[in-house]
C-alpha cells in the first residue's frame, strides 16, 4: 500500500524558474527508493516537500491518504517523517544519546547500540565523533522517531567507502526489517543499486530507472 | 526531550555564550536599579527642597484701583482693607501650611507694677500679628523663639519680646504687660500676657543680610502681639488696618496651582487686590536641581537603550549562529513557537540569576555612584520596589529582545534555512 503519493508536484524558485515540472510519484513502506540525478537537479527540493519542509508552487502531496498541507507541516515532520542529511545536523550542544533522545520518548540506548555507537561513544560530545559515527547517530535519531518514512539526502557523501557501506546496510535493513519507507537521493550509483526501485530525475522530470 | 531540558543543557554546554550574556545582564541591572536610586534620592532631595525652602504669596490692597482721598494727614487710598474673614477663607485653601498678616505701631509698655518699660529709642515696633511663627522676621532667622510660644490667631492678648528686654526688666513668660498706643490721645491700655522671648539671631554688623536698617528701631525693641490687642489698643482711634498678609505653601512647587485656586474665591473682589508670587529662592535652587534630574534620567534612559540595543545585538549574533540549529530542530518536528520558547528559557535561566545578584552589586555601588551626581551616599538607597520594577520591565524586554531577534530565522521555511547552512 503506498504511505506516500506525489500528485503533479510543481516547484519554481522566486525566480520563476521550474525546478520540478509535475512529479507523480508514490512510494510504500518496506521499500528502498533511490532518487538519481546530477547536482542541482532538485532532488533535495524534492525530498524537502515530501518531508514537509517546504510547500510545492502546485499539486498535491499525500501521507496516508492525507494533505500533508491540510495535516500541518509540523505535524507531518514531527509524525510521520525522519530526516537523513548528508551533513548529519546534529545539535552540537547534546551528546548522542541526547540528540536521538530529541524527539522520541524510546530508550535511545539501545537504538544507538543497533547502528553500531557503544555506551561511551552514545556519551561524548557529538563534534568529536567521527562523519560515519555522526552519521549513525544521525539515523539512530531518524529510527527513534518511529517515523513510517525515512528519507535520507546523500547519507553517504561524506564517508569513506567502507562507513558507506555499513550505512547503506543500515538503510536497507531499515526498510526490510523494520518495514520502513525509505527514499534517499543520491548521485552514486553504487547505493542506487542498493534500492528496490531507482528513479531517475532529470529536467524537472521524474522516471523510473530500474525496479 | 523537551524544551526546558534542552535549554538547560544549551546554558550549562555553551557556558561562554552565557557567561558573556550574564555578566551584560549583571552589569546593566545593576547601572540600571543605581540608576533608580540615584533618580528617587534626587526627588527625594526635590522634595525636601519644595518642603524647606518654602514659598509664598502676597495679597495687598490694589492701590490703582482704589481712589484717593485728602485728609488732615494728607492723601490716603480709599480702597477696601483685608478682612481677617478674608484671611481666614483664603488660609483655608489646600496647600497652605501657614499665614501672617499684621500691621505696625509703636506703642509703649508697662509691667504689672506700672513702670514704663525702657526703649531704646522712643517706643516699641510692634507689630499686630495673627501668625507671629509665618513673621519674615521668624523665617528669615534673624529672629528665633527661644522661649514660650508664638502668637497664634487663637490669642487675643499675647505678646511676644525680646529676651534683651525680658532680662532687663526681670519679665518672664505668664508676666502681664500693658500696652498704650497714643497716651496723650487717651487710647485704651490693653493688658497682654506674655506668651513668648526671642533671640535677635542677626547681627547689626551684617547689616547686608541680617540688619534690616529700616526701622530705625534696635531690633531688641521689636515686638509682636496678637492682632486683637492691636486692634483695641487703637480703638476709637485711627483706622490701622491690614494692608498685606502673607500665605505660605507647604509644597513651593505647587504655589503656582495654590494661587489658582486662591482667585477662585467669589467672595473676594480680586479687583481691590494683588497677589504676589514669592519664590525666587525655590525657582533658584529647583532650577539648578531641575538640570540634574534631567541629567539623571538621560543617563538612565541612556544607559537603557544602549543596553537594550546591545544585548540584542548580542542576542541576534547568538540567534544566528543558531539558525543551523534552528533548522534541525524544525526539520526534526519541532514547532517554531516551542523553538523561540527554548530560546527564552535560556536568557530567563541567566536573568534569574542575573537580576538578583545585580540587587545585591546595585545596593553596594549605587551609594557610590551618587555621590558623582552630589548625593550622600545614604541617601541612594536601591529598594525591593526598584528591583521589582527592573526584574518585569527587564524580563519584558529580554523576551521581546528574544523574539525580535528570532524573527529573520524564523520567517524562512526549515528548507530555505537548511540550504543557506550547506
Amino acid at each position: 500500500m503506498n504511505i506516500m503519493e506525489l500528485k503533479n508536484v510543481v516547484y519554481a524558485y522566486e525566480n520563476k524558474k521550474k525546478v520540478l515540472k509535475g512529479i507523480n510519484l508514490s512510494v510504500e513502506e518496506g521499500k528502498m527508493y533511490a532518487i538519481l540525478g546530477p547536482s542541482g537537479c532538485g532532488k533535495t527540493t524534492l525530498l524537502s516537500l515530501m518531508g514537509g519542509l517546504d510547500s510545492p508552487t502546485n499539486g498535491q502531496i499525500l501521507y496516508d491518504g492525507q494533505d500533508i498541507e491540510k495535516m500541518g507541516l509540523s505535524a507531518h515532520r514531527k509524525n510521520n517523517i525522519a530526516f537523513i542529511f548528508q551533513s548529519y545536523n546534529l545539535i552540537d550542544y547534546l551528546t548522542p544519546k541526547e540528540n536521538v533522545a530529541l524527539t522520541s520518548k524510546l530508550p535511545p540506548l539501545p537504538i544507538l547500540e543497533r547502528v553500531g555507537l557503544t555506551d561511551e561513544e552514545s556519551k561524548r560530545n557529538v563534534l568529536k565523533l567521527s562523519g560515519g559515527q555522526q552519521q549513525r547517530v544521525a539515523i539512530a535519531r531518524a529510527l527513534a522517531s518511529d517515523a513510517k518514512v525515512i528519507l535520507a539526502d546523500e547519507p553517504t557523501g561524506n564517508l569513506d567507502e567502507d562507513t558507506a557501506a555499513d550505512v547503506t546496510a543500515i538503510l536497507k535493513e531499515c526498510a526490510h526489517q523494520m518495514n520502513k519507507c525509505v527514499v534517499i537521493v543520491t548521485h552514486s550509483n553504487e547505493l542506487a543499486k542498493q534500492a528496490d526501485v531507482i528513479f531517475r530525475l532529470r529536467k524537472g522530470d521524474l522516471q523510473i530507472a530500474a525496479n | 526531550m523537551n524544551l526546558g531540558i534542552r535549554a538547560i543543557l544549551y546554558t550549562v554546554r555553551k557556558w561562554k555564550k552565557t557567561l558573556l550574556i550574564f555578566c551584560l545582564l549583571l552589569s546593566i541591572t545593576t547601572l540600571t536599579l543605581s540608576g533608580l536610586a540615584i533618580a528617587d534620592a534626587q526627588e527625594e532631595q526635590a522634595e525636601e527642597v519644595r518642603g524647606t525652602t518654602g514659598a509664598s504669596f502676597t495679597v495687598e490692597r490694589n492701590l490703582s484701583t482704589g481712589g484717593w482721598s485728602n485728609g488732615s494727614d494728607g492723601t490716603y487710598s480709599t480702597q477696601e482693607f483685608i478682612s481677617e474673614d478674608m484671611i481666614k477663607e483664603i488660609a483655608s485653601v489646600d496647600g497652605i501650611a501657614g499665614y501672617d498678616a499684621s500691621f505696625i505701631l509703636m506703642p509703649f509698655f508697662y509691667d504689672e507694677t506700672g513702670k514704663a518699660l525702657p526703649a531704646t529709642i522712643y517706643s516699641f515696633f510692634t507689630y499686630g500679628t495673627l501668625n507671629s511663627e509665618y513673621s519674615e522676621l521668624f523665617l528669615s532667622g534673624r529672629f528665633e523663639l527661644v522661649e514660650g510660644s508664638h502668637i497664634t490667631d487663637e490669642m487675643t492678648n499675647g505678646i511676644i519680646i525680646s529676651r534683651e528686654l525680658a532680662e532687663d526688666n526681670g519679665l518672664k513668660i505668664g508676666d502681664m504687660i500693658t500696652g498704650v498706643c497714643y497716651p496723650e490721645n487717651n487710647t485704651p491700655e490693653v493688658e497682654m500676657e506674655l506668651v513668648g522671648i526671642f533671640d535677635v539671631v542677626a547681627d547689626k554688623d551684617d547689616q547686608v543680610n541680617m540688619y534690616d536698617a529700616s526701622s530705625y528701631f534696635d531690633y531688641s525693641d521689636y515686638t509682636f502681639c496678637s492682632m486683637g490687642a492691636m486692634d483695641k489698643m487703637v480703638e476709637g482711634w485711627g483706622d490701622d488696618e491690614i494692608e498685606e498678609a502673607y500665605f505660605y505653601v507647604s509644597d513651593a512647587a505647587q504655589l503656582d496651582n495654590v494661587i489658582e485656586e486662591v482667585k477662585k474665591i467669589s467672595s473676594i473682589n480680586w479687583n481691590n487686590f494683588n497677589i504676589t508670587a514669592n519664590d525666587e529662592v525655590y525657582q533658584n535652587i529647583s532650577s539648578s536641581l531641575s538640570d540634574t534630574g534631567t541629567l539623571i534620567t538621560t543617563l538612565i534612559i541612556v544607559i537603557t537603550v544602549v543596553s537594550m540595543v546591545l544585548i540584542i545585538l548580542i542576542l541576534s549574533m547568538s540567534v544566528r549562529s543558531r539558525k543551523r540549529e534552528m533548522g534541525i530542530l524544525l526539520a526534526v518536528g519541532i514547532a517554531k513557537p516551542s523553538v523561540i520558547l527554548q530560546y527564552v528559557l535560556e536568557t530567563a535561566l541567566i536573568a534569574v540569576v542575573a537580576f538578583p545578584l545585580a540587587y545585591l552589586s546595585s545596593r553596594q555601588v549605587a551609594g557610590t555612584l551618587g555621590t558623582l551626581f552630589g548625593k550622600a551616599a545614604e541617601n541612594v538607597v536601591v529598594t525591593s520596589q526598584h528591583f521589582a520594577l527592573v526584574a518585569v520591565v527587564g524580563s519584558i524586554l529580554l523576551i521581546i529582545a528574544v523574539i525580535v531577534s528570532c524573527i529573520p530565522a524564523l520567517r524562512f521555511k526549515p528548507k530555505q534555512i537548511l540550504s543557506q547552512m550547506e
